[in-house]
């Protein structure tokens, strides 16, 4: 019954076509590139969008956004996180976002889930 | 290795295809382009040009990487934080109906998401949910194969495991049996 296809997978390495980077170097420099570009476009963004938030904020969270993805190991998603970041740049920097947009990234989560017992009773999901 | 160097020089091109198609002030590249070899200038608005070298040795022959086979794909897929970290997903094949022999329905597993708060619409009094994933079920060849999607996409999963129950032999002789108290009495 159990097919080769999708077996469960715990370790070993395999060959594949790569997205972009052959090796983890390339792909490490394609990262700073581009938290490079983001960094320098910031006085711009802060300008432009008029966000109330200052530069030394926004270089902040640009980090913080980087550093979600430290975890990533595998080339090709470094590769795609960093096509991704690249089209959000873009569109940032078009002006293809509006303010709200950009304000998205400072947003925390509207409803945090209730913690300890009290507030979960009060949630009623006691 | 020498293939890793081989391959190097062609990617490199397509790194910068990838980091200059935004604005100039983004990056400024005008002090770049100032600089640039005239040559080089013009390959960058026009197509790339390619030798005949280059079209009859296959690129995609040599050009690959060694990567783990465990991926964790999570943070390339668009999925919210909150539902790859705070999801639990229910594997398990669905069992035949009771009161029927017929087997469809039987054959793949199936993924589901578990079910978070319902309540019902003032509106309407329909039902509503708060949950984008609460009506996704998928099906699958096996369930090593739903396995393997929920881990690559980060999901904390449960299997249920089909129990494999044989079924017991009947027979109507038995009702008349003298020794196997199936004969009741119907006074």
């Amino acid at each position: 019954m159990a097919s080769t296809a999708g077996t469960v997978i715990k370790s070993g390495v395999k060959q594949v076509r790569p997205l972009l980077s052959v090796d983890n170097a390339e792909a490490r420099k394609r990262v700073l590139n581009l938290y490079k570009a983001w960094y320098r476009q910031i006085p711009y963004i802060v300008l432009e969008y008029d966000i109330p938030k200052n530069e030394v904020e926004c270089r902040a969270k640009l980090r913080e956004e980087f550093e979600k993805n430290r975890h990533a190991k595998d080339v090709r998603v470094i590769d795609m996180l960093v096509v991704k970041g690249q089209m959000e740049l873009v569109e940032t920097v078009k002006r293809w976002k509006q303010k709200g947009h950009v304000m998205n990234y400072f947003r925390t989560p509207i409803n945090p889930k209730p913690n300890d017992f009290l507030s979960k009773f009060l949630a009623g999901s006691v | 290795m020498a293939t890793v160097i081989a391959n190097v020089r062609p990617s490199l091109k397509l790194f910068q295809s990838v980091l200059t198609c935004s604005s100039r002030r983004a990056f400024g590249s005008t002090s770049v382009l100032m600089n640039e070899d005239p040559l080089k200038l013009a390959q960058l608005k026009e197509a790339p040009m390619k030798t005949l070298e280059d079209l009859f040795t296959s690129e995609k022959q040599d050009s690959l990487i060694t990567v783990e086979k465990k991926v964790d794909i999570g943070c390339v897929t668009g999925v919210p934080q909150e539902h790859i970290t705070t999801r639990h997903v229910r594997i398990w094949k669905p069992v035949k109906h009771a009161m029927q022999s017929g087997t469809n329905n039987t054959h793949k597993w199936k993924m589901e998401f578990e079910s978070r708060e319902r309540w019902e619409n003032p509106l309407m009094g329909w039902a509503s949910s708060g949950d984008p994933l609460s009506n996704m079920q998928l099906s699958f060849g096996n369930k090593e194969e739903a396995i393997a999607f929920c881990e690559k996409n980060g999901w904390e999963y449960s299997v249920t495991e089909v129990v494999d129950k044989q079924p017991r032999p009947k027979s109507y002789g038995l009702n008349f049996s003298w020794n196997k108290k199936t004969r009741t009495s119907t006074k």
